[in-house]
């Protein structure tokens, strides 16, 4: 009988390993396979190639530092001063999170645009352009600033006091604390934080897109996307290929770097400072970070009631018209079924892949940790093309179902941790109880381990649909033939009309997911109760 | 002692991980109705030999034999043994009642049956006020009652403690050590109680089993250990740290000695 037991849990792990062998690092090591010295000759013979490589890197290094060190002052200031409305700003530095990437983009656009075409420059009558590096980098800042801020938030706000407490009494001056206490603290996440970002902005393909130029260029990922859909897969491969080593690096620096040695046990937090300045400074910070940040977003909401942006501004539901007549409500359907599929498929093999690692421990326990969280490391481009070229003959090319099994891989790796960290500091013998007392491992999993963690499964849910409503990578290279969800509407705005068609788009995913999250932090409120 | 029955006969019982022996060839013979305590320091093995007991592990070699039957291979819950771990590992989304009850109802027995039988339990273990009560908002030693009453509810004929008061506070210890000797006395049930505070040991058991690094140094009565330590290992972990916890208390209270 234990036997047996033991048996089918190896049995699951198999299963599962098959299942990320088959999904993950087969199409990707077809994609490889289609790669051959001629489409390495064609690619880098042409002209576009090298000034691709140094755009995609000048803009993705200058846009991640800029992100960090706003990240940085923005958290300090929410974290270390006492500076007022500190929820309403860690709430508005999130928000950008909620569009795509390529609404930043637009919103841009909207507001500054090309020769006086945008709101700003309607006003000031100037005609400074967007386009090309100071907009790529502006918009890539736009939506990787609140993933930055989140991450060093997190730390800072749980970092043990008692250092600061003891440093405070020997008398040692602030700058002296900050590099002696908080640098150490933070260095791990630092370092994982600058190759995440700075990863997250080089294969990012939306901004780029929409604000490339003669001038500028390309950067690798619009390469790639043309190649991709020309077809010329194994040129795309290469440029996959490129795209891999930054995210590979990043999480070989993530395995390599040791996780910073502070004791679980965290008596009290950092106190926040008292001073007046700098609670006066912060504040002051936070404000012209956030109109800044949020001001693309919000011209962009305008443009969707402005009768003619920027010259008419009078109210209008033309925009919103034109989008419903051009099917958008059927693109919501599709986006909102692969958001579905993802949440639930998504959350369920998460939980299954975290369980089986944190409690269900078997000789391929480690293969099939690591499987679960490779996802990270394959930007959506790369996935998209491994899939179209893997699954080209199978009956799920170019359904709903490729997509929904995309997005599950794609955004796998942040839920899986999450559950992972979370089961793990579930009571490690309630399984045992159950043997002892008769009670099925599935049982004791459904009545007791579920409830338990299921603040955490709400994240998961919420996680996966929210980036499944606004992605535009992977699904860009998948649908058509699949059926195409709404965001790629703004991914495919040329004309005036068009654009007006993406800013009602954006508005409305926008408010999508900003019900979800209201609806999560609700829910988490009740948590924070118990 | 010796006129009681053999209720669990261990013999030959070893287990390895890797290259570590953690039980070397442990056999010993536990009398039906016995308190009987294993004692050892931390990393001897004592969590593992109780785990292999109850069937949570397997032994590399050796077999257990209950009531004259063989069950080296039983499943867990086909042993007729109760066990308690260290941390209770209590259904935190249960009541001390729904605690109790959810294994009874796994079982054949009906509902309304399950519901008496575990209220009974718990008015067992003096809980009854606190039926309705989720674990977090119970005391330690209220948690403790809930793990015990939940065990018991299977009526297993040998409970096994693992460090069950290591989590309480002394004076909650105190209490429930007396506690647990008189839910024994009603049940009638052998009980193997796993810990490694010499004190403990002493006030509670029939016998003591002091374990060192995976070997049995010493079964007997707690007489007899004190009279006869069977080698200098028994000598300076059991009596020694005993004198001097008399001593440092005989201190402040000279009358004790
Ligand atoms: N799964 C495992 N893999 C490898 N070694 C193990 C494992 N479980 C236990 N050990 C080792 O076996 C030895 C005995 O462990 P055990 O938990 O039985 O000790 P113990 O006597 O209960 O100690 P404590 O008083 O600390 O609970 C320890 O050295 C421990 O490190
Ligand atoms: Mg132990």
């Amino acid at each position: 009988m234990m036997k047996q037991r033991s048996t089918s849990k190896t049995v699951i792990q198999v299963c599962l390993a098959l299942f990320f062998i088959a999904v993950v690092i087969a199409p990707i090591i077809t994609m490889f396979t289609r790669i051959n010295s001629e489409s390495i000759r064609s690619l880098t013979s042409s002209p576009n190639f090298v000034p691709a490589i140094f755009n995609s890197v000048t803009t993705a290094l200058t846009a991640t530092v800029i992100s960090m060190v706003l990240a940085i002052l923005a958290s300090f200031s929410l974290c270390r001063t006492s500076m007022r409305g500190k929820g309403i700003f860690s709430m508005l530095f999130v928000l950008p999170m909620l569009v795509p990437s390529i609404s930043h983009a637009y919103g841009l656009k909207a507001l500054i645009g090309v020769n006086g075409s945008g709101m700003l420059a309607f006003m000031l009558g100037s005609n400074v352009s967007i386009y090309g590096f100071r907009g790529i980098v502006a918009g890539s800042v736009m939506y990787s600033f609140p993933v930055a801020f989140l991450m060093i938030q997190s730390i800072l706000q749980y970092e043990d006091g008692m250092p600061y407490k003891a440093a405070a009494v020997l008398g040692i001056p602030p700058l002296r604390r900050f590099t002696g206490i908080t640098l150490p603290y933070m260095k791990k996440t630092l370092i994982s934080m600058f190759f995440a970002v700075f990863t997250m902005i080089m294969t990012d393909y939306g901004v780029p897109a929409a604000l490339k130029n003669e001038n500028f260029g390309d950067t690798l990922s619009t390469i790639m996307f043309s190649d991709a859909t020309q077809l010329k897969l194994g040129n795309a491969g290469v440029i996959g290929i490129m795209l891999l080593v930054p995210a590979v690096v990043a999480f070989a620096v993530d395995m390599l770097v040791p996780e910073l040695s502070q004791s679980g046990f965290v008596s009290e937090g950092v106190e926040a400072g008292k001073g007046k300045l700098p609670k006066i400074a912060a504040y002051i910070f936070c404000s012209i970070l956030a109109i800044a940040i949020l001001m693309p977003i919000t011209a962009f909401i305008i443009q969707v009631f402005a009768k003619s942006y920027p010259r008419d501004m009078s109210f209008s539901l033309t925009h919103v018209q034109n989008t419903l007549k051009s099917g958008a409500d059927r693109f919501l359907l599709n986006s909102l079924i692969y958001s579905v599929i993802a949440a639930v498929f998504g959350t369920l093999l998460a939980f299954i892949c975290a369980y089986m690692t944190t409690r269900a421990k078997s000789r391929i326990t480690k293969a099939l940790h690591l499987m679960s969280i490779t996802s990270v490391a394959i930007p959506g481009l790369v996935l998209g093309l491994s899939y179209i070229i893997f699954f080209k003959n199978t009956p799920i090319y170019g359904t709903i179902f490729i997509i929904g099994l995309a997005n599950s891989i794609h955004f796998f790796a942040s839920p899986y941790l999450m559950m992972y960290n979370t089961l793990g500091k579930v009571n490690p013998d309630l399984e045992a109880v159950g043997k002892t007392l008769g009670i099925k491992r599935i049982r004791i999993i459904t009545d007791v381990i579920v409830p338990k963690v299921r603040f955490t499964m709400y994240e998961m849910v919420v996680y996966f649909f929210v980036n499944s409503m606004m992605t535009i990578s992977a699904v860009s290279l998948l649908a058509p033939p699949a059926p195409q969800p709404l965001s790629l509407m703004i991914s495919s705005a040329e004309s005036q009309i068009d654009i007006g068609k993406a800013a009602t788009v954006s508005l409305m995913i926008l408010v999508i997911n900003f019900i979800i999250k209201l609806i999560i932090t609700f829910i988490n409120r009740k948590k924070s109760k118990e | 002692m010796d006129s009681l029955k053999d209720k669990l006969i261990i013999e030959g019982v070893s287990k390895q991980y890797k290259e570590k022996e953690v039980l070397k060839s442990v056999s010993f013979t536990v009398k039906d109705g016995e308190f009987l305590s294993i004692l050892g320091p931390s990393g001897c093995g004592k969590t593992t030999l109780l785990r292999i007991l109850i069937g949570l592990l397997p032994a590399d070699t050796g077999t257990v034999v209950k009531d004259g039957v063989d069950i080296t291979k039983a499943a867990p819950d086909k042993r007729g043994m109760g066990i308690v771990f260290q941390n209770y590992a209590l259904f935190e989304n249960m009541t001390a009642q729904q605690n109790v009850e959810y294994a009874l109802k796994m079982k054949k027995s009906t509902k309304a049956d399950a519901k008496e039988k575990a209220a009974r339990m718990l008015e067992t273990v003096g809980l009854s006020d606190r039926a309705k009560s989720l674990p977090k908002n119970l005391s330690g030693g209220q948690q403790q009652r809930v793990a015990i009453a939940r065990t018991l509810a299977l009526q297993p004929d040998i409970i096994l403690l693992d460090e069950p008061m290591s989590a309480l506070d002394v004076a909650t210890r105190l209490a429930m050590r007396s506690e647990l000797k008189k839910l024994q006395a009603s049940f009638g049930t052998t009980m193997i109680y796993v810990t490694h505070d010499q004190e403990e040991a002493f006030a509670l058991s029939d016998r003591i089993m002091i374990m060192d690094k995976g070997e049995i140094s010493q079964l007997d009565t707690p007489e007899n250990i004190c009279r006869n330590p069977a080698n200098d290992y028994v000598r300076t972990f059991v009596l020694d740290n005993l004198r001097a916890k008399i001593d440092s208390l005989s201190k402040y209270a000279p009358g004790l000695k």
